[in-house]
């Protein structure tokens, strides 16, 4: 036998001389992707404000909801993963060719419109955040705005994938927030696994309020399509479904510590009415370092929100029109979808900038996400059930009644809070 | 050089042109024409050109106008032997099941009617023959990919027509107009006016989601309807022209349409 000296014949030892653990863990790095990405971005500056608000309205009260969002989160986004890796197309595809026209394509026009609005709410976001550290949102938002158009349309998949999960890293500002906020661990354990509900009417509301921002549209239609984009296949699904339920579950915990921050520091004191009061409101309790933490994690947040939100547009309507969609494609390869990216990307950050106030239009983008939600996640269900579509790898009995029983609840919820909202028009 | 009217009335101004503005003129003019022209051809097609997405969901008669059932797909046959294929079959329901009835009972009109030719039509039950594709299930909607993988539109409508008697799956429309019609109201489906038609005979088959199979040879039809194929064309998108309506009656009279469309 001939001893070959190739660069990959060295590596060999190398890897297989490390620990087990390690080598389990770099493992888990490699196929991280879409999955936490998606999961991340769900902790857009709406969520953050709305699980910040949480906290310091209701202390630790919410936190054992969240545990179970988390289940209704894994559950949803294993079934956009699963489809997109075994269908090769994306939801809007999907929905295009599996149910009737109309409903469709009012489903894409609403996502579209909605999502505007979320893109707005993102820069905004970044405004707010640098403005915290005294830099103008006159010149943030340009720069974030520049700068995520330049890694999305003139990198690849690859490239946006790797900057996506880079800013996600943020999030670990909050884990160490909660920390120097000094919470009282024994109440965090007892609420995370009892509840600890209320029975108000507010409660429900920012209850409702907690599982629509954590389960929202966007996040499904970028998984989908950002798995085929990725060229994941059943071969190598397994890793993707790590990934995916890694990326819901790590959002969450990211999502229990947001509330557990502001619980210890500002508990009980009522709701907030914008993210950067949140971090204002940490100084004096938790110190410096834990405001300046919590606004660098809603730059963080707000700036991977801004690139996936449009993203997940720009997917949706390219794929229900049949165009060429995807980042490894060159921008004249794939005008349709960059165009779209960029419209929303471009208005999104122009109307951030306009003098005014923004929560009426934040308020109403989640009012459409409301109405959207149930519709997305029934198509999702039904997509999932059907082995017409997704043959042996489709809901099986027992993950068909759990799959029916969240997307049920999540989309009776969202219906209550549509409902709400619409009766407070009047 | 010349003047802006060829004779000077009273009252009426005349006065000198340039070549250029002459020039800008006569394209106006000839683009006025050419727009005229493709849309009274695309009315014309109306009468020859049979639209699955208006047949979809229209009600079955029998030869006595008694309602018998709702259209839910029509099947064609794609050997090997032919380019346009041939439909074989529609796909009814009836009551709460579907049904197939073979295309010797029944008389398809255009732009969008179906009646059967006897009150004791055989039905029989749904099921899929090798070289079989199910309009609806399989084309309408699905993606459109050219030589080389590239993804280029969704068809908004799939076309049939008369030829030698018999009803033949002849083009798919990529326009707009087709999508706006199915969406709007449901009175409009049958007012067809082909916009941006790709010829059936550019169609090399069916292919496989990428990384799929790919060096399994498979007969065109193999991955018909299966979630992520593509309708492949055999060339590249750089070189996909999708006929005209001028130039789609051309072609249908080339290929021996029967004015009316009619055929059973």
């Amino acid at each position: 036998m001939s001893s070959v000296d190739t660069p990959a014949a060295r590596e060999r030892p190398r890897a297989a001389r490390l620990p087990r653990w390690l080598r389990r863990m770099l493992g888990l790095l490699a196929i991280l992707g879409p999955g936490l990405i998606a999961a991340n971005a769900g902790n857009d500056a709406g969520g953050i404000l709305t699980y910040a608000s949480a906290g310091s309205e209701f202390g630790y009260r919410t936190l054992f909801l969240l545990v179970l969002v988390t289940v209704a989160l894994v559950v949803v986004q294993e079934m956009c993963s699963r489809l997109g890796a075994y269908t090769g197309e994306g939801l809007g595809a999907l929905i295009r060719e599996q149910f009737p026209l109309r409903s469709g394509a009012a489903a894409m026009v609403l996502l579209f419109v909605a999502n505007a609005g979320l893109t707005v709410s993102e820069f905004a976001g970044v405004g707010a955040s640098m403005e915290l550290f005294g830099v103008s949102r006159y010149i943030a938002v340009p720069i974030a705005l520049a700068a995520i158009w330049g890694i999305t349309v003139l990198g690849n998949y690859s490239r946006a994938q790797r900057v996506c999960l880079v800013m996600g890293l943020v999030f670990i500002t909050y884990p160490v927030a909660a920390v120097l906020a000094h919470p009282h661990w024994g109440t965090v354990v007892s609420n995370l696994v009892w509840p600890h509900f209320l029975h108000t009417q507010a409660f429900l509301l920012l209850a409702v309020a907690l599982i629509g921002t954590t389960i929202t549209p966007y996040m499904q239609f970028y998984l989908t399509s950002s798995v085929v984009d990725k060229g994941v296949t059943p071969k190598t699904y397994k890793g993707e479904r790590i990934d995916t339920v890694n990326g819901a579950i790590l959002g969450d915990i990211v999502s229990i510590f947001i509330i557990i921050a502001t619980a210890a520091a500002i508990g009980g004191t009522g709701s907030l009415n914008s993210v950067s009061q949140a971090a204002e409101a940490l100084r004096p309790v938790a110190g410096a370092a834990a405001s300046q933490l919590f606004a660098f994690g809603l730059l963080g947040a707000s700036l991977l929100a801004a690139a996936v939100v449009p993203l997940s547009s720009a997917y949706a309507i390219a794929e229900t029109a049949g165009v060429e969609r995807s980042l490894s494609r060159k921008l004249r390869e794939a005008p349709v979808f960059y165009g779209i990216y960029t419209v929303q990307l471009v208005i999104g950050a122009m109307v951030a900038l306009m003098p005014g106030n923004l929560v009426e239009l934040v308020i109403n983008a989640q009012v459409l996400n409301g109405f959207i939600t149930p519709v997305v996640l029934t198509y999702i269900l039904i997509l999932a059930n059907r082995r017409s579509v997704l043959g042996d790898a489709a809901n099986g009995p027992v993950f068909r009644v759990v799959a029916t029983v969240c997307v049920a609840v999540v989309g009776v919820l969202s219906a209550v809070v549509l409902a709400e909202t619409v009766a407070g028009w009047f | 050089m010349g003047f802006n009217k060829v004779t000077w009335t009273p009252g009426h101004d005349r006065h000198r042109v340039s070549d250029a503005h002459f020039r800008q003129l006569r394209r106006l003019r000839a683009r006025g024409e050419n727009h005229g022209r493709e849309r009274i051809a695309a009315r014309a097609l109306e009468g020859s050109l049979v639209s699955l997405a208006a047949l979809i969901g229209s009600a079955v008669k029998d030869p006595d106008g008694r309602h018998v059932g709702e259209l839910r797909d029509v099947v064609v046959s794609w050997t090997a032997a032919v380019s346009y294929p041939r439909m074989t079959a529609i796909v009814m329901r009836t009551g709460k099941r579907d049904v197939l009835i073979g295309a010797r009972w029944i008389e398809v009109s255009a732009p969008a009617s179906v009646r059967l030719h006897s009150g004791r039509a055989y039905a029989r039950k749904v099921d899929r023959r090798s070289g079989d594709i199910a309009l609806a299930h399989d084309v309408l909607d699905h993606q459109i990919v050219d030589r080389d993988g590239t993804q280029i539109v969704r068809p908004s409508d799939v076309y049939l027509a008369a030829v030698d008697g018999r009803v033949e799956l002849v083009g798919i429309e990529v326009g707009l107009g087709a999508l706006l019609r199915r969406l709007g109201p449901k009175r409009l489906r049958g007012r067809i006016r082909p916009q941006r038609v790709i010829d059936w005979g550019s169609i090399h088959g069916f292919a496989p989601r990428p990384g799929e199979d790919e060096r399994t040879p498979r007969s065109r039809t193999a991955v018909a309807g299966r979630p992520g194929a593509g309708i492949e064309l055999d060339r590249t998108a750089a070189d996909v022209k999708p006929m005209r309506p001028t130039e789609t009656q051309s072609a249908l009279r080339r290929a021996g349409t029967r004015p009316g469309g009619d055929a059973s």
